[in-house]
């Protein structure tokens, strides 16, 4: 085992109040939604609280954006352009944790500092920071003053489009947030990958002479 | 020689009248042309205290044709103090000959007769108020033929008339009350009528200051209630926002009584309106396309469903070219009087719950309207699931309040999300948790049986 510095401080950051916020998110998100069912804050409270941390939400994304943007990491985020290597390594991922995780065989995954996501985990961010994330922010901005924008809501079809595909996001978070957690424990041990998190540093198997 | 200078507050108008008018004596036997037939401020002229040696005595009627009877005594301390004093009586009453007074001559029908044929005497001196009177809601209710609608001496008693009277003078005296007696009512109840009653100068506002007086229209045909509330409460977007998250969507789908009428029923009225000429679809003259489109789509009779409405939209869509046909929502009161019975501020409703949870009283009454040809709106009722269904994501596109008109699809995956979530860390915890002991107990009867052949040999 040795260490490899793969969580450089500004995404360490981001990632905890990311996750920090996105929990506040989406506990307040339910609560504005499902008002009577669950009763942890005043309708308006919630709303006031989803507003101001979807605000700074945004301004942590960026955080996240322009460290990837202006350093070399980037290539942690370069999808794999030839599809047949870039199935194969899904297919062998999904293998290994739909099967081979429990007959105990290794991760088919190496982690590196350039390539510290798994085929599954490069596609999933692509999809979930570029385009799931962004879309939630804009259209949350566009409900959080609907009078200001409504020319914008209007060219995307109207309130309600506007609402459902924020909604149907949210949904997806609400779920994401369980899996997330529990897909980062699969490391060597339950904490391994919580720990680097913090630390910056991933522990790594020695590749075999 | 006539002087006119002495004929205080006269418009141009009447002044031209007033020389109309004391030409036409002129010209009749009975009455010399002379400075003196002029009436000073609440003082009859010599001409019209003639009229009035007849007309002033108590009983003088006309016969009507239908059996009705025309009253024809005039008050002469009233007619006096009228506005019209100014004028005299021959101003109005120009068509009557002198000469053959009273003329026996054609009976007119009936007494609501008599009184249209005097609106166009009206017109001839207000003729700007003629102009707005043409383009309210009232002027539509008589062209329809309504017998109800409201005539310029329905409101201004020709002979009593008085400044700004019938708009601005205590509430006891507005002539709104007549026909609107129940909206008069919850008027008089509310915040707004007993400030009025207490202090007619106050600036409580009468009908007329939300309405107007001449050019009425439907309250719910356009925005000029809310305007009118918002002409007064200048600053009160300013106040809301203070409190409430997106208040002025607030202010732009829900009306004020919705909120500050606290004890009415309330309804949501989806309007069909077309992106194209910006405006609410207005139904024509004598094509009463709506109704019947409306009545197809709600067969049984148990208001429109989800799917019907849908099917409705694209009817008013198939042949317009220039935009499309949407629905916009507002959540307003239901019902006229119910809307004017506005409490003090602080009995506002100002609980968000109110609206944002599930069966929210104000969804559950649903109508879908167009403008009708007179201008007041066509109604017709939808069933609550319109606000619910997935459907309304197309169809209600703009009208949607969190928690209170959610689509329930939405909630079932939210469940199989949160379900999944869950789930699937704990199912695939359990199988790994599974095969290790499993793994575990192969290790051990390996290692007690050296000389078998695991098959997870290679995977330690």
């Amino acid at each position: 085992m040795h260490r490899l510095y793969v969580h450089p401080l500004p995404i360490r950051i981001w990632h905890w109040l990311n996750a920090l916020g996105f929990i506040t998110m989406i506990v307040t998100g339910i609560q504005i939604r499902y008002i009577g069912l669950i009763n942890l804050l005043s309708f308006r409270s919630a709303v006031l609280l989803h507003n101001a941390i979807g605000l700074v939400l945004i301004g942590n994304f960026f955080v996240w954006f322009l460290f990837y943007l202006f350093s070399d990491k980037i290539r942690v985020y370069l999808p794999e352009l030839n599809p047949m290597k870039h199935f194969a390594a899904s297919f062998r991922q999904m293998k290994f944790y739909g099967y081979g995780i429990f007959k105990g065989q290794p991760n088919p995954h190496h982690v590196s500092v350039y390539h510290k996501f798994n085929a599954l985990q490069s596609m999933t961010y692509q999809i979930v920071m570029l385009l799931l994330v962004p879309i939630q922010f804009f259209t949350g901005v566009l409900l959080w003053d609907v009078d200001r924008f409504q020319p914008a809501i209007n060219v995307l079809g109207g309130l309600r489009v506007v609402d459902t595909v924020h909604v149907l996001i949210f949904i997806f978070f609400a779920g994401f947030i369980f899996i997330h957690p529990y897909l980062a424990s699969l490391g060597h041990t339950w904490s391994a990958h919580f720990k680097a998190m913090i630390t910056g540093y991933e522990e790594v198997e020695d590749e075999e002479a | 020689m006539i002087s006119f200078g002495s004929i205080r507050g006269v418009s141009a108008p009447v002044l031209r009248l007033a020389i109309l008018s004391s030409a036409v004596f002129a010209l009749g036997p009975l009455f010399p042309a002379s400075g003196s037939a002029l009436a000073a401020d609440g003082v009859l002229s010599k001409d019209d205290q003639v009229c009035l040696a007849c007309h002033g005595q108590p009983g003088m009627e006309k016969d009507m044709a239908d059996g009705d009877k025309l009253s024809l005594q005039i008050k002469g301390k009233e007619f006096a103090a009228s506005v019209h004093n100014a004028i005299g009586c021959a101003a109005c009453h120009s068509d009557i000959d002198l000469a053959k007074h009273p003329a026996p001559g054609k009976k007119k029908q009936s007494l609501r007769e008599f009184s249209i044929a005097k609106v166009e005497v009206c017109r001839q001196c207000h003729e700007d108020k003629s102009k707005l009177y043409e383009g309210s809601i009232h002027a539509a209710l008589l062209r329809e033929g309504n017998p109800m609608a409201p005539l310029c001496s329905d409101c201004h008693p020709p002979h009593a008339v008085r400044a700004k009277a019938a708009a601005s003078g205590p509430i006891d005296e507005v002539p709104c009350r007549k026909c609107h007696s129940a909206v008069f009512k919850a008027y008089a109840q509310s915040v707004h009528g007993l400030a009025r009653a207490k202090d007619s100068n106050g600036g409580a506002p009468s009908c007329a200051d939300c309405h107007q007086a001449h050019d009425v229209v439907s309250p719910s045909s356009g925005n000029q209630v809310k305007d009118a509330c918002l002409g007064c409460h200048y600053n009160a977007l300013q106040l809301h926002k203070s409190w409430l998250p997106n208040a002025a969507h607030h202010f732009e789908a829900v009306s004020c009584p919705a909120c500050h009428g606290p004890a009415a029923p309330r309804r949501v009225d989806l309007r069909l309106y077309d992106n194209g000429t910006k405006a609410r679809v207005t139904e024509k003259l004598g094509v009463p396309r709506f109704e019947s489109l409306a009545r197809l789509a709600d067969s049984k009779g148990q208001g429109i469903d989800a799917l019907a409405l849908q099917s409705l939209l694209k009817e008013f869509n198939r042949d317009n070219v220039d935009g499309d046909t949407v629905l916009r929502g507002r959540l307003e009161v239901d019902g006229g009087p119910e809307a004017h019975l506005l409490a003090a501020k602080g009995k506002a409703i100002k609980d968000c719950n109110f609206c944002h949870r599930e069966g929210a009283t104000p969804f559950q009454k649903v109508t879908i309207s167009i403008v009708g040809p007179d201008g007041r709106p066509l109604r017709h009722g939808a069933q609550q699931d319109v606000l619910q269904a997935p459907t309304s994501i197309d169809s209600v596109r703009g009208f949607y309040a969190i928690g209170g008109t959610r689509i329930k699809l939405l909630d079932i995956l939210l469940v199989l999300a949160l379900a999944s979530g869950v789930a699937i860390p704990v199912g695939h915890l359990s199988l790994k948790w599974l095969s290790r002991r499993y793994l575990q107990k192969s290790g051990d009867k390996q290692a007690q049986d050296p000389g078998s052949n695991g098959s997870n040999k290679n995977n330690s």
